[in-house]
């Protein structure tokens, strides 16, 4: 199969990602939708790095890291999220707002 | 004449399965199933990485994306109730908006037509990572431990 097509399933998912985003406003559902996008930027990345011998192993390389980051920033934001739950028994991004100091 | 090929066959299923796994995460009613959906992505995601010579990334992302971060949503979001939230009334425009940059996306990823011909080698990832990259591989260590004492803070905090 030619990488383009790895690339426009990777284009359908960004924007299936991208909508799921601009809609909710649920805390966790709009965290959803950005790991859309992030396993659509994977996989692109990915896509890219196999074209060429020289760019595979730094393109494997950098992917191991971004998967480890995404894992830690799932835990941050749902700590907020459920943290937010206790506290307002809301996941309303809005009232993000009256968390301020 | 079109000969049988398995991999394009493998191919259809698992970006059918990633597709309609994204479709079903964000227009499923319930949130604990959307979560369960963002698992089978990463399943989808995990075939299409071996099938691009990733073998090792994909065991990887099974491993640490499905394996703990997704599960740990999944878990979390059981301890949340969803309340009813007022979505905003920008459905048709998002979808739109989504589109064109999906199509965009389309456009200018149609140039690349190689086939990917490429095994990574996990020896090769190994040692860039140890001599090249272990400053973030230490930084992504650091970031994994802290989601572990987050969980724990989380099971263990009192409001």
């Amino acid at each position: 199969m030619e990488v383009s097509w790895y690339l426009a399933v990777s284009a359908v998912l960004f924007g299936i990602g991208i909508y799921g985003l601009l809609t909710r406003r649920n805390m966790i559902r709009m965290l959803l939708s950005a790991e859309i996008i992030f396993n659509a930027a994977l996989l692109a990345f990915l896509s890219l790095a196999s074209l060429d011998a020289g760019y595979g192993p730094v393109g494997g390389a950098i992917v191991v890291i971004a998967i480890s980051l995404s894992a830690a920033e799932v835990g941050v934001i749902v700590s907020i999220a459920v943290m937010m739950f206790r506290m307002r028994k809301a996941l309303d991004v809005y009232e993000l707002r009256k968390f301020r100091g | 004449m079109n000969q049988f090929d398995p991999l394009a066959v493998v191919f259809i299923l698992s970006s059918l399965m990633s597709v309609i796994a994204a479709a079903l995460i964000v227009w499923h009613r319930s949130i604990v199933y959307s979560a369960f959906f963002l698992s089978l992505l990463g399943v989808g995601n995990a075939i299409l990485f071996t099938m691009l010579g990733f073998p090792i990334i994909a065991l990887f992302h099974l491993a640490v994306y499905v394996g703990a971060a997704v599960t740990f949503i999944l878990f979390s979001v059981v301890m949340l109730r969803e309340a009813p939230v007022v979505e905003p009334p920008t459905k048709a425009l998002a979808l739109i908006a989504a589109a064109v940059l999906a199509l965009m996306l389309i456009k200018v990823f149609s140039d690349f037509s190689a086939v990917p011909s490429f095994m990574l080698n996990y020896r090769d990832r190994t040692m860039l990572l140890v001599t090249k990259y272990w400053c973030a591989l230490i930084v992504a260590a650091i970031a994994l431990v802290t989601t572990l004492i987050e969980a724990i803070t989380l099971a263990r905090r009192e409001v």
